[in-house]
């Protein structure tokens, strides 16, 4: 007996030493997995965030005919951020950017949401109306640009679309007038995006139980009711992510823009992304740039802090 | 549910608005692309929405055969910038499947690289524009700037975020009776991964790529700030297309924003399926 229980213990022993073995190959397996991953966050994010930290505390572009490392010479303690806080045209491309986000994303939502009920239910022609209803998000955003550069010359075919819907001859300069334009560019926001909107929300509602929605009907709620009291809370998160894409993105926004307007006239349309742009390849004052590029980042990063904590939390009061 | 015949037109009335809408920009860049010179813009005459006397010769013109009624020639034609654009994104794709597969595999299975969804996400969420004076600085230092290799090693890192959000989600749904019947035939991890996991994983690693490259294949600004001359993408190269003699040349740009919007346009299409994982992160699967 006693010689059973020692050559159980030696299994035991064994079995835990082979648990332990296979822990520690997972982990290092685990480890270098992770590392290509891990080394192209360092190379991208870290050392340049570092690298750009200390160009916005001088002077430095790159007509200094200095490295970039050499760039203390050219030191300005926090000029930069003082300049910042005076920029007013930052400030306005701010404004603009924020803007068009208020503009955009309700909209896109609105009639992303719009279409999604109507596909809720089969109807005959539905998978090729969804397919093409789709495109637009698909086009390179550069293209899309250009298309509606081109739907917006004052000899083009919106204005003749508005001819023919008018019945006078319609001859509206859209990007040469700084209210057209910045309308133009939120036309081919909305148009691009809609889509994305759309495919979101639609996949939300198909989530949502049909046996709930026929109860209701049965207890005599009317469409409106079935949607305010069971569609919207069930759909609550999945909303909440598409419009958090949506003003992520729009924040960004730049492709279709600068193609359609280069930020002009004058500076009608120019955001935030456009005015760096333009500081970066134009003025070359890439201390200010790394300057402005640093505070954009930190209020960004705080707000997604922000953000996630009020999501933990959110999902820990589910709990 | 059955719906009235009056909410059926209603529906119907929507939707053909909608196409209309979505169809219109689009069309008008196809018919641009095959109209000839004469028909690109009304000036005072009536607007052509459908070319009169379709023609080739936009397409002919920016693969560099010169076209008599424009007076300029191109100093370069399409051919290297559409090199450019799938070298670069394809070996974009691939840094980023790469390192993404394999970081989403270690994080769904051993737990490894903790910090990578948070950093990830950050990554995603930073306007491209606002990083990259350093990343400019780097690769004119690293001898990157203007090489269709600098360009993707940039791709494959802002695109790592979905290649791994999505093949996380992938392997996270995966069932892992094989792999553990791998394990105990005595496999070792990494052969566990390499011949059993991965070939499995064979068709969600394809609609990964595809969703992966179709963002290498539209990026414009990165190319337009890390690219000069020799190896410009298509969309750089097509918003360059217009000259002092003829402004822009409408039908040609429209020819090469064709060129441009066909292959993300069917990858598209052909991974609808997967969409909407890609998009929100694999927060949402259809």
């Amino acid at each position: 007996m006693s010689v059973a229980t020692a050559s159980e213990d030696a299994m035991a022993t064994l079995a835990a030493e082979g648990r332990a073995v296979a822990r520690d190959e997972a982990a290092r397996l685990g480890f270098r997995l992770a590392l290509p991953a891990q080394i192209l966050v360092l190379f991208i994010a870290v050392f340049p965030l570092l690298m750009q930290l200390y160009i916005s505390l001088t002077d430095w572009s790159p007509l200094s005919g200095i490295g970039w490392w050499n760039a203390w010479e050219l030191w300005n303690s926090f000029a930069n951020y003082t300049d910042l806080a005076a920029d007013n045209r930052f400030w306005s491309a701010l404004w603009r950017t924020f803007v068009v986000m208020i503009v955009c994303v309700p909209a896109e939502f609105l009639l992303g949401l719009g279409l999604a009920t109507l596909f809720a239910d089969d109807f005959p022609g539905k998978r090729l109306f969804y397919s093409i209803l789709l495109m637009p998000m698909m086009v390179v955003p550069a293209v899309a640009g250009y298309m509606f550069f081109m739907l917006f010359q004052s000899g083009g075919p919106m204005n003749d679309i508005l001819s023919a819907l008018t019945g006078t001859r319609v001859a509206i300069a859209w990007l040469s007038d700084p209210t057209l334009a910045l309308a133009a560019v939120m036309m081919a926001d909305i148009w691009q995006w809609t889509p994305l909107m759309f495919l979101i929300l639609l996949a939300g509602l198909v989530g949502v139980p049909e046996d709930q929605m026929k109860a209701a009907t049965l207890l005599g709620a009317n469409a409106w009711q079935r949607f305010t009291t069971i569609v919207l809370p069930k759909m609550k998160t999945i909303i909440i992510i598409a419009l958090a894409i949506r003003v992520i993105e729009n924040f960004k926004i730049f492709d279709t823009l600068y193609i359609m307007t280069g930020g002009g006239p004058g500076v009608a349309t120019e955001t935030i992304s456009v005015y760096i742009y333009k500081l970066t390849t134009q003025d070359l004052i890439w201390g200010y740039v790394a300057a402005i590029a640093l505070a954009i980042l930190l209020v960004l990063s705080i707000a997604t802090v922000f953000a996630m904590k009020r999501m933990a939390a959110a999902r820990e009061a589910r709990a | 549910m059955k719906r009235s015949i009056p909410f059926e037109i209603f529906r119907y009335a929507v939707i053909l608005l909608a196409l209309a809408v979505t169809l219109i920009p689009i069309l008008w860049m196809l018919s641009m692309a095959f109209k000839p010179i004469g028909e690109w813009s009304a000036t005072g005459a009536e607007l052509t929405w459908w070319p009169n006397a379709p023609t080739l010769s936009n397409f002919r013109f920016i693969f560099g055969e010169s076209d008599s009624s424009l007076i300029v020639a191109l100093d370069r034609t399409a051919l290297k910038p559409i090199l450019s654009s799938l070298l670069s994104a394809t070996l974009g794709t691939l840094i980023a499947m790469t390192a993404g597969t394999a970081a989403a595999y270690g994080l769904s299975r051993f737990g490894s690289g903790q910090n990578l969804p948070l950093a990830l996400t950050q990554l995603r969420l930073f306007p491209p524009m606002a990083v990259m004076i350093p990343v400019m600085i780097m690769w004119a230092f690293l001898n990157l700037t203007d090489t269709w290799w600098g360009l993707a090693l940039v791709y494959g890192i802002v695109t790592l975020p979905f290649a791994f959000w999505l093949m996380k989600t992938f392997f996270d749904d995966m069932p892992r009776e094989l792999e553990e019947a791998g394990l105990v035939e005595g496999c070792s991890r990494w052969r566990v991964f390499t011949k059993i996991t991965l070939p499995m994983m064979r068709a969600p690693l394809a609609s990964a790529a595809l969703f992966v490259f179709i963002l290498n294949w539209s990026d414009y600004l990165i190319a337009l700030l890390l690219t000069t001359r020799e190896w410009v993408t298509v969309p750089v190269y097509m918003a360059s297309l217009s000259s002092s003699m003829t402004g822009q040349l409408y039908g040609a740009k429209a020819a090469l924003g064709l060129i441009a919007a066909v292959p993300p346009v069917i990858m598209g299409i052909a991974i609808q399926r997967h969409l909407v994982r890609g998009l929100t992160f694999g927060a949402l699967k259809q």
